[in-house]
């Protein structure tokens, strides 16, 4: 491990001259940001077409009902009215997307409008295309449909009763369930000192918001069948997989174009029904159409992170303070249609024991609907909730047996040395060192000074309290691990493609297969060309967003899943050094030389010892592409390279849910400090700091941006961040008047510290990271706690989200959430 | 969402009753009203625009009365349709002599839902206690006049 200083305050921008050698490590200028700062990105609702339409969904105002009709007729007759699409259509059209579950999931009807049925409040029941976006709403305003209410369920644990059923076909709310048992439970509980049990835990309902809402401009070429979509999909490749079967097409058919995104967090990998919608508008009207998602619809419609309630915690711990594992039965509300799901029922399992060293873990897994919106994976997806769980439960045993959480922490970690560290279900935990990482995240926060600060806000009427939140950030998955949920699936391993080329005029030129959103995809793989190739990352053009007409896409291409640094660099950086094999075949022809004399340095391929016989990148592109007459006919090479980057990843073992479901394991432990008034339960964040370790930056400024950003995440979704739905269904939290995301003022003093833990399973030693937001969730949750509790006494926080209310009313009824928590001591 | 409350009349119960089961006196107490069709005795409809929040909702209401006891009980539902909002409301109202004139409880029971639900929901109790006052008065209104004859 290489281990820097702590580095709180770094220049913004590098002054040239400031570049050490190598490119890799430097915050070399972002590529992207002059034209987003010049107002020059194009992002999808910047095309246009000739006479094209907008579209405007009408949605449902009941959270459940069947849907006796649909009438479209005054709609249509108003001018400027192109068209309309219902879901009567839409069933005759299309097939029902497939659904990645067994039986009772397996037998869900998903399709691209409600077919029948609404199942929650905003279900597109149909939709109108008109002249201007203002007409379509008014013409949608037009549409008359006729409902017949149903009875609806709204919590997880009701849903489980089936005594609503939303899906018939399936026959139960239940879209998956199964038990986890790794290690022996019972032996654990049998040879613990101390069992703490918590009756209740609740991970909240909310989603990260992303600044530009999800759209598309959907163009159709009668003469060849195919759909060109300019949108905003996080993951084309797995929005094709669902796409192209239900409009009973080749994938092909479907061409995926994006150039900047506003952001996605994983909201937008399920745009797979509206883009349908809007692909069979497109047909049926012979006209591009472009749909742009309102900010309410957003919110109530769109997808929401997993809401989850964990029953029944219980936690063997010896007499030291050593935990031997818990066992917890855990709901998964993924609202009304598992569209991603039921993947959030394993993913969390790449943290099984968190950062902790436990071997006996028990989960017992239930995923329901509910009647509201359908969730999608969420920046953290499925590990946030779980890696909240361990947090939560680390810092209720610690509180409750009288330990400090800080070595509590220490002693249950993972140890630096243990790494690669093998957990229970086997996971491999590549590298890191918690310990380290909270020892500078409590040196930046003043720990020593910790009493002092207690006192000095108690001397104000305040209380003072301060957490910890440990995160792992688990990137690059391992698809195979989809198969222990259903062996049908045809999935495993991952894979990402970029293609490197050497033009005519010595241009190299970069294309990616993934989508980004804003994380500087373009910047970071330039300086791994550059590094390669002996050229600085200006000389390279890495071709702005995504195109599936590029040829470097493969199956699940996009940006996703923490994992660009490794398979997304992977694939550039094998691209890249195949690319300066054949530049060196090409030289060494022409010098009548041996490629192993020949090295790239300074946008040259010279003989190495004699810089006077060096051919410029000019010379390699014009030689190979113009001037081959007369190169030796057993040169193979085209210098336009295209490279498949694959982790070794092995299929797990289905019988024990058992294998290598992520390939690395970065880090961020955070700690925070809280005043609360005790009279009002507002509270104030006074000091906070998070430390990272993603094994080798490639761009620190870029992955100081995503610590800052997943701690935004982290303190919206602690704090105020929550969808609220009233008895009805009613979204309470559909726009920003309600829904408060945090601001620049909102955010506390913030420092930041990291480590490099180099991984030893990726080709740049790099981690995936960016969703590391879990752990200041907690690291709130913990220092309310810590504030407003004692051992024995005073409330649990129980919930991940605690608004000013919330917190109030812990404090008025500590005996309410007091009784969560008991001990037993042997 | 329930209200609830109780209104004094200077006017025999019988006077009120006359004015809560005429539709077109009814329909002058109503905020909003555009337009108001009496389909039968039992039934009629209203296009309102309800001001809410941000801005008014266009309504169209089916009133249905749904139980009479003459001279003193009645109520009512009335199921509402707008862009992006319905409306399910009962509502019921007792009548008593008090003191040479009347006393009226009532109580109402108010859904409203979809998208205009989820944003006016805020705003919602308040906007109703101020058009309950502004109907009460206009009953006020109606009862005199309808005393006077």
């Amino acid at each position: 491990m290489t281990e820097t200083t702590v580095t709180p305050e770094r220049p913004l921008v590098v002054e040239s001259g400031e570049l050490k050698p190598g490119f890799i490590g430097q915050n070399v200028p972002r590529k992207e940001d002059k034209r987003l700062v010049q107002g020059e990105g194009v992002f999808f609702d910047d095309v246009k077409r000739h006479e094209m339409g907008y579209v405007q969904f009408v949605r449902s105002p009941y959270a459940h009902a069947r849907i006796k009709s649909v009438d479209v007729s005054k709609a249509l007759e108003l001018d400027g009215v192109y068209g309309t699409l219902t879901g009567d259509e839409v069933a005759i059209l299309t097939d029902p997307f497939f659904e990645l579950s067994t039986p009772p999931g397996a037998n869900i009807k998903d399709y691209a409008l409600a077919v029948g049925r609404v199942r929650h409040v905003g279900d597109p029941v149909a939709a109108v295309v008109a002249r201007t976006r203002e007409l379509a709403r008014d013409a949608a305003e037009l549409v008359e449909v006729e409902y017949d209410p149903l009875p609806h369920v709204l919590d997880g644990e009701e849903s489980l009763k089936d005594e609503v059923v939303l899906h018939e076909e399936a026959g139960s709310n239940t879209v998956w369930s199964g038990v986890f048992d790794w290690g022996d439970f019972d032996a654990a509980l049998a040879d613990a000192d101390h069992v703490v049990r918590i009756e209740r835990l609740h991970f909240d309902r909310f989603s990260s918001t992303p600044l530009e809402c999800s759209g598309c401009l959907v163009e159709f070429n009668r003469g060849t069948g195919q759909w060109t979509i300019h949108g905003n999909h996080q993951m084309p490749g797995v929005g094709a997989i669902w796409m192209a079967p239900a409009l009973r097409v080749g994938i092909d058919k479907l061409r995926f174009v994006s150039q900047d995104i506003g952001g996605g967090f994983g909201n937008k990998i399920t745009l797979h029904p509206q883009y349908t919608a809007c692909c069979l508008l497109a047909r049926k009207l012979n006209r591009p159409v472009q749909w742009t998602e309102w900010r309410t619809d957003q919110h109530t419609a769109n997808t929401h992170g997993n809401e989850r309630t964990f029953l029944d915690v219980t936690v063997p711990v010896k007499a030291d303070g050593t935990m031997l594992g818990f066992s917890v039965r855990a709901i998964d509300d993924c609202g009304a249609f598992p569209r991603y799901e039921p993947l959030g029922c394993i993913i969390w399992a790449q943290v099984t024991p968190g950062c902790y060293r436990w071997r006996n873990v028990r989960v017992d897994f239930t995923q329901v609907c509910t009647n509201k919106s359908p969730v999608a994976p969420n920046r953290g997806y499925s590990r946030m909730q779980h890696l909240w769980l361990t947090e939560r439960i680390v810092d209720i045993v610690a509180s409750e047996l009288g330990m400090d959480p800080i070595e509590v922490r220490k002693k249950n970690y993972v140890k630096h040395e243990e790494f690669p560290y093998e957990t229970p279900n086997g996971c491999i935990y590549d590298s890191g060192d918690y310990a380290r990482c909270l020892d500078i995240a409590l040196d930046l926060i003043g720990y020593d000074s910790l009493e002092e600060k207690r006192r000095d806000a108690e001397s104000r009427g305040k209380l003072f309290g301060i957490g910890i939140g440990s995160t792992l950030d688990s990137g690059t998955n391992n698809f195979g691990q989809s198969m222990i949920l259903n062996p049908e699936l045809q999935f495993s391993g991952n894979n990402e493609v970029a293609t490197v080329k050497l033009d005519i005029f010595g241009e190299v030129v970069v294309t990616l297969g993934t989508v980004p959103q804003g994380q500087g995809h373009e910047t970071t793989a330039s300086q791994v060309v550059a590094e390669i190739l002996g050229c600085t990352p200006d000389d390279v053009n890495v071709r702005a967003g995504h195109d599936t007409y590029w040829n470097s896409t493969a199956g699940f291409s996009g940006t996703y899943a923490s994992q660009f640094a490794v398979t997304g660099l992977g694939a550039v950086k094998g691209a890249a050094d195949k690319l300066a094999g054949e530049m060196k075949q090409l030289a060494a022809a022409v010098f009548g030389a041996s490629p192993d004399d020949i090295e790239l340095v300074e946008s040259l391929a010279r003989i190495k010892g004699n810089p006077e016989a060096a051919l410029p990148f000019m010379a390699l592109g014009a030689i190979l592409n113009a001037n081959n007459a007369g190169l030796p006919p057993e040169l193979d090479i085209t210098l336009n390279v295209r490279h498949v980057y694959r982790p070794a990843f092995e299929k797990p073992d289905l019988e024990r849910k058992f294998g290598n479901l992520t390939l690395t394991y970065a880090t961020q432990i955070h700690a925070c400090a809280v005043e609360i008034d005790p009279e009002t339960g507002v509270y104030e964040i006074v000091d906070y700091a998070a430390v990272d370790d993603c094994g080798n930056r490639i761009h620190p400024q870029i992955v100081e941006g995503q610590v800052h950003g997943a701690t935004a995440q982290a303190l919206g979704a602690a704090t105020h961040e929550i969808f609220t739905y009233d008895e009805e269904g009613n979204l309470l939290t559909p726009n920003f008047y309600d829904y408060h995301v945090p601001h620049a003022l909102d955010m506390p003093p913030m420092k930041t510290g990291f480590i490099e833990s180099e991984s030893p399973f990726t080709p740049l030693g790099a981690k995936g990271m960016g969703e590391g937001g879990g752990a200041g969730i907690h690291a709130v949750c913990a220092a309310l706690q810590n504030a407003v509790g004692r051992r024995g006494e005073g409330p649990i926080v129980w919930r991940s989200c605690n608004p000013y209310e919330g917190v109030w009313e812990l404090l008025q009824k500590p005996d309410e959430t007091r009784k969560l928590v008991s001990v037993e001591s042997r | 969402m329930k209200v609830a409350g109780e209104k004094q009349f200077e006017a025999p119960p019988d006077t009120v009753w006359q004015v809560l089961n005429d539709p077109a006196q009814m329909a002058k107490t109503m905020p909003g009203v555009e337009s108001f069709d009496i389909q039968d005795e039992r039934h009629w409809r209203a296009h309102v625009k309800i001001p809410l929040g941000l801005g008014g909702l266009r309504m169209s209401i089916d009133f249905e009365k749904v139980e009479e006891r003459e001279p003193d009980f009645a109520k009512l539902h009335a199921k509402g349709n707008g862009v992006g909002a319905v409306l399910n409301m009962d509502t019921s109202f007792n009548l008593t002599e008090a003191d040479g004139g009347t006393n009226m409880k009532w109580e109402a029971e108010v859904h409203l839902l979809g998208p205009v639900a989820s944003m006016g929901q805020r705003v919602l109790q308040p906007i109703v206690n101020q058009q309950v006052s502004h109907v009460l008065a206009a009953l006020d209104k109606q009862v005199q006049e309808a005393k006077a004859g």
